[in-house]
């Protein structure tokens, strides 16, 4: 044996980009996180090398987690091959070694901002969202001193006086993506602007949900089989985008989160937003040996855990 | 190992080469040029960067075409790859080597006013001159006597008089380890007084001008004076971790500036500081930290609205994050809106239908 055996090469980066105090500290306000479901941890953020906004504190938090077993799956808006989701895998995947994939089941480490795959998410797969504004309570004050006191208090009054509101004016909760959400009974939590479609998917999932927001300093999670349930009243109910009538351009599917594609007459087709599970069924309708995974709505729309969604 | 790519990274490794290609090529000769030629552009990457490295500055605006903020992003990420392996020590005023210091307040100060390197009193001409031939600045005229080492404080004049509230006694200061740092620690409102002194030496230069102008021109409370503006060099210092033996590690283009304001029984104080000789953001800035100790302060001008809003990389990546797509949050938007026309169309259809139809000239008798 010499002493080349026993060092490590010097290198530019450190293994994955951060260094190592730099990870002590993110994993240590992960755990922390996971302790307390959907609290915001805050943490110091280094910068990266892409811009601010643009997936920081996503990026962050896998750099944190992968080791050269994993394998990564990175998306932006459902799509794997969108300029930003492409940059960001790789990057992880320059700085770190790992396997990048398009497949969620394959995936150990699934980066996103803006969705939740269509197949069910196990036991052991880490989802990590990018989260723009990591504070659901910012319409109701724009202070983070003032909403650290609300959510301190569990004071979400004006949350729900905002939801009354939105029925007694319009008829409908006008909300979109970002759809505030409670967790385990305590936070009010932004899921991070998901579709409602996808809010559902994090209520009792077998997964680990980490929501990172790079600029604003914030981590948060929910933790495996955590109740994540969206504000909504006894009588008028949180509704998830309606894809009724959608079919997939390529493929025919339906009852999943759909992309509209404007045409010049005015009219519109669909594509599905999950571009991974699209080209599996490409690959199926051509005869390819491929796995599908169940999905969290079957072909009929019926979300996998029956009665969480009321009608 | 499977590597997935396909579309995307081609399109996006294409883009980077044709801006690089755009850019022309780099070279040592380009970033020296840049070192010795835009020392304050330098200066103000530097400090927004947070990270005093003059020959990066100036490569990170050769490699971004002058992009301030990507070149201070540059910096940025750079940095934080960086092992940080000791503390300097700390510097007072008498430590640093003056070059430009005046005051406001006093028509002269001990130690004189010192005008030093300064645009202040010129005529803004363009030197058209210069477009067709070498010009060569006249060599300055050397002192009459040497410039002392360090100068006297005016604020101390104001401690002496009685004017401003004597600095602690009695505390050991902080040891530089165990200071704040808002580069490792995440910003808590109230700020200590590390992290906001820190955020404003980092923080965007234009950010701070904006809210430092909204302030002086009336949205503030206060109408302070300039108690001293000082340019300097300051030598970073470090003790040898075996011998304990204070060294230099080289110098730091600095500025700092500190503001007085009449507070009817007292005189309070405002300061900043920052890397690089920047006199327009300390001005600003100090002005701003006096502004944010007020109780009732406009929005704008809380220690929260100023600190996060003026933060360089922050704002400007998100910013320009509003290019990337947002069509599956446009369209969950969408379905909120469709849903809530839909309800409203079937509804006016429904009163349509309910509502008893008006006889003409019946309106006109009820």
């Amino acid at each position: 044996m010499n002493l080349s055996d026993l060092s490590t090469p010097t290198r530019d980066y450190s293994y994955a980009f951060l260094d190592a105090f730099a990870k002590r500290e993110l994993r240590r306000r992960i755990l922390k996180a996971i302790a307390i479901p959907g609290y915001q941890v805050p943490y110091a953020s280094r910068e990266l090398p892409i811009a601010r906004g643009w997936g920081t504190g996503g990026l962050q938090v896998s750099l944190s987690l992968v080791g050269p077993q994993d394998t990564i799956k990175v998306i932006d808006q459902g799509d794997d091959q969108s300029v930003n989701a492409a940059n960001l895998r790789r990057f992880i995947a320059r700085m770190s070694g790992v396997a990048t994939t398009f497949d969620t089941l394959a995936a150990t480490v699934i980066q996103s901002r803006h969705r939740v795959p269509e197949e069910i998410l196990s036991e052991g797969q880490i989802l990590v969202l990018q989260v723009p504004d990591p504070e659901p309570l910012r319409r109701a004050t724009p202070s983070m001193t003032i909403a650290r006191e609300m959510h301190a208090d569990a004071d979400y009054a004006v949350m729900w006086l905002n939801l009354y509101e939105q029925i007694v004016r319009y008829g409908e909760f006008t909300g979109g993506a970002s759809y505030p959400v409670l967790v385990h009974s305590r936070y009010v939590m932004s899921p991070s602007p998901i579709p409602r479609w996808d809010n559902p998917k994090l209520h009792q999932a077998a997964h680990l949900t980490l929501l990172s927001a790079g600029r604003e300093k914030r981590l948060y999670a929910v933790p495996p089989y955590t109740d994540v349930r969206p504000l909504e009243f006894e009588d008028v109910f949180f509704k998830v985008e309606s894809q009724y009538g959608r079919r997939d351009r390529m493929t025919g599917a339906t009852h999943k989160f759909m992309d509209e594609i404007a045409h010049a007459d005015g009219s519109s087709t669909f594509s599905l937003s999950d571009t991974g599970y699209q080209d599996k069924l490409v690959k199926r309708q051509s005869g390819e040996a491929v796995t599908v995974g169940a999905t969290y709505y079957d072909d009929h729309g019926e979300f996998y855990h029956a009665g969480f969604l009321k009608s | 190992m499977y590597v997935a790519a396909r579309g995307g990274e081609e399109a996006i490794q294409n883009a980077e080469t044709l801006y690089r290609a755009l850019n022309g090529p780099l070279s040592p000769a380009l970033v020296e040029g840049i070192e010795r030629a835009l020392p304050y552009l330098v200066d103000r990457v530097m400090a927004e960067g947070s990270l005093y490295a003059p020959d990066l500055a100036a490569l990170a605006i050769a490699q971004t075409g002058g992009d301030l903020y990507e070149a201070v992003l540059l910096l940025r990420a750079y940095r934080s790859t960086v092992p940080r392996l000791a503390y300097a020590e700390p510097l007072t005023d008498a430590d640093l080597v003056v070059v430009r210091r005046i005051s406001a307040a006093f028509k002269d100060i001990p130690g004189g006013q010192v005008l030093g390197p300064t645009l202040d009193y010129s005529h803004r001409i363009l030197n058209t001159e210069a477009l067709s031939r070498d010009v060569q600045p006249e060599p300055p005229a050397e002192a009459e006597e040497p410039a002392p080492r360090g100068y006297f404080s005016v604020a101390d004049w104001h401690r002496l008089n009685g004017l401003l509230a004597p600095t602690a006694k009695g505390e050991e200061p902080v040891a530089p380890g165990e200071l704040p740092d808002v580069t490792r620690d995440p910003i808590a409102f109230p700020a200590p007084r590390a992290h906001r002194l820190q955020s404003l030496a980092r923080a965007e230069t234009g950010g701070v001008l904006a809210l430092g102008y909204a302030s002086m021109r009336g949205f503030g409370l206060i109408h302070p004076t300039v108690n001293e503006v000082r340019l300097a060099y300051a030598d970073v210092r470090l003790r040898h971790p075996i011998t304990g033996v204070a060294f230099s590690l080289g110098r730091a283009r600095i500025s700092a500036c500190e503001v007085v304001n009449n507070m009817a029984d007292r005189l309070e104080l405002g300061f900043a500081a920052t890397l690089g000789w920047n006199e327009v953001k300390i001005i600003a800035g100090a002005m701003l930290d006096m502004e944010m100790d007020k109780a009732d302060a406009h929005p704008a001008h809380t220690e929260e609205f100023v600190l996060y809003h003026t933060e360089a990389v922050e704002s400007s990546g998100f910013c320009i994050h509003y290019k990337l797509p947002h069509y599956v949050t446009f369209n969950s938007g969408l379905d909120a809106l469709r849903r809530v026309l839909l309800k409203r169309d079937t509804e006016q259809r429904k009163r349509v239908i309910d509502e008893p139809v008006v006889v003409e000239g019946e309106e006109a008798l009820a």
